[in-house]
């Protein structure tokens, strides 16, 4: 099967927000009780209950003084996935067959590494400290159904599909700037957009942090390299000069 | 005490030594298999999340022993004599067949380098492990847990060289020095020489 993704195009949002509750519905998720912050964006984060959300983007000008910008926020499903690079837990974080990033509660240790290591800020926890975020609906997926928000979306801000075809269909429309095509093996959410990311609030150049990349490349190898290479040299030593002969020593006191 | 053995180090220092190893044992095996993803490291702790919690607390127990360790030979270890100078030029006599050695206090140059890279890894190794566990919530401090995470690793592989080494150094190497960390006590000319100048203090 050829990768799945979502394609996520601001301009067509009304910011219904139906995305966000139809992955509530779907996933069982709790409403959550929120303040008026003087913003109709709501809630003010993602959290365990809250794995989709549009934020709000206010961008007024000479010209449009009441842009704004509707940005759906969510697990980018990478191909280079920081949160499953770091995981200690085998089967904790895994992809599935279309290329989400998955999950498994059962499996799942509660180290909050993955939140380290996540470019954007994704994974939360639940209250038995087990990880929480979009799945891409992979219990949908693996059956050929659409992802719950994308189902739902009115407008057609958000589609699911082949990803190959998402990228073609956005650069057929015009789009200037096709986020998420190459970044980290290319993410299985991206995004149309007309303006340079950051005007959306997204980052340039989305990576791993270089902490986990180092440790990945280098010092997971030389652990175990450093260990046979000791093991190596002490062999060597014991049979080029052996153990030590202290009665020579004595003999020079 | 018979007359021809020598009290080198104390019943207590045994038991932190021989708890600070296992303790270091069960967390090198452990984060083994969290960093390469060991099956059968994982179902041997009774499964990830068990083994986490194991890690966590053999951690606190090898930090606990680590402090007890400070007062072994703090002063002693951080005092640079000629002796120590002499010892280091010649490798310890360890690359060579005939190399020759001043006498020698309580602990070498070596035995030194060991016990202080021991202390300063393992309060690294300690430290950041607890952060890294006891992680605050907030996201602005994401950069000290992925510091902590670079210091944590980086010890380890160091550990995993510093560590076999003195193993060998402690067995192979130096056949009879594993008593001292046994019994306490090692035959009185055995110990001159190699601790001449220590050996001499004691009244020997
Ligand atoms: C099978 C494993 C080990 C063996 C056979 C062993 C053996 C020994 C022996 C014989 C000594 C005494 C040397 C002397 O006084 O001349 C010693 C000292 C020492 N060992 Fe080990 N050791 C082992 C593992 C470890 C580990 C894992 C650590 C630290 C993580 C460690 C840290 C130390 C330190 C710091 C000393 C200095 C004396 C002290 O502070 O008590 N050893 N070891
Ligand atoms: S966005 Fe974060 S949580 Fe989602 S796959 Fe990428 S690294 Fe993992
Ligand atoms: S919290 Fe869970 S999913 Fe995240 S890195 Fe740890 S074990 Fe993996
Ligand atoms: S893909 Fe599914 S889990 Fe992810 S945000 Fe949409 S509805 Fe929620």
């Amino acid at each position: 099967m050829g990768r799945m993704s979502l394609l996520v195009s601001p301009e067509l949002c009304i910011g219904c927000r139906g995305c966000q509750t139809a992955c509530k519905e779907w996933n069982q998720l709790e409403g959550e009780k929120t303040e008026n912050r003087g913003t109709t964006e709501n809630p003010p984060d993602l959290s365990p209950n809250t794995f989709n959300k549009i934020r709000y983007v206010e961008l007024p000008s000479e010209k449009n003084p009441m842009r704004l910008l509707f940005v759906s926020q969510r697990c980018m499903h990478c191909g280079d996935a920081g949160c499953m690079k770091i995981c200690p837990a085998p089967g904790a974080l895994f992809r599935t067959d279309e290329g989400a990033v998955a999950y498994d509660k059962d499996k799942c240790i509660g180290c909050r590494l993955c939140v380290t290591s996540c470019p954007f800020n994704v994974p939360r926890y639940d209250a038995q400290n087990k990880i929480s975020k979009c799945h891409l609906c992979a219990d949908r997926i693996s059956q050929g159904l659409t992802p719950s928000c994308a189902k739902t979306c009115p407008t057609g801000a958000l589609r699911y599909g082949d990803r190959d075809e998402l990228l073609g269909l956005a650069k057929k429309a015009g789009y200037s700037k096709v986020y998420g095509e190459k970044d980290l093996e290319g993410l299985g959410a991206v995004y149309a957009f007309t303006d340079s990311p950051k005007i959306y609030g997204m980052s340039d150049s989305p990576a791993i942090p270089e902490a986990v990349v180092f440790w990945n490349n280098v010092l997971k190898p030389l652990s175990y390299l450093g260990l046979a290479g000791v093991a190596a040299a002490a062999v060597l030593h014991y049979v080029a000069f052996g153990p030590k002969k202290i009665e020579e020593v004595k003999k020079d006191e | 005490m018979s007359n021809n053995m020598i009290k080198k180090v104390s019943g207590l220092e045994i038991l932190v030594h021989w708890t600070m190893a296992i303790s270091f044992f069960i967390l090198v095996i452990s984060g083994f298999g969290f960093m390469f993803h060991m099956e059968g490291v994982g179902s041997a702790f009774g499964g990830f999340e068990q083994m986490k919690t194991i890690h966590n607390w053999v951690g606190v127990v090898f930090a606990a022993a680590l402090f007890l360790t400070i007062f072994h030979y703090l002063p002693v270890a951080l005092k640079f004599t000629s002796d120590d100078a002499a010892w280091l030029s010649k490798a310890g006599g360890y690359l060579s067949k005939k190399a020759q050695l001043p006498p020698q206090d309580e602990i070498n140059a070596g035995q030194k380098l060991l016990y202080i890279a021991v202390l300063v890894l393992g309060t690294a190794i300690s430290v950041t492990g607890v952060i890294i566990w006891l992680r605050p919530d907030m996201a602005n401090l994401n950069s000290a847990v992925l510091l902590s995470f670079l210091i944590h690793n980086i010890s380890f592989v160091l550990f995993l060289i510093v560590i076999p080494v003195h193993i060998y150094m402690a067995t192979l190497a130096n056949p009879g020095t594993l008593r001292i960390m046994i019994s306490g006590t090692v035959p009185v000319e055995w110990a001159r020489k190699r601790h001449a100048k220590w050996v001499q203090k004691m009244g020997y």
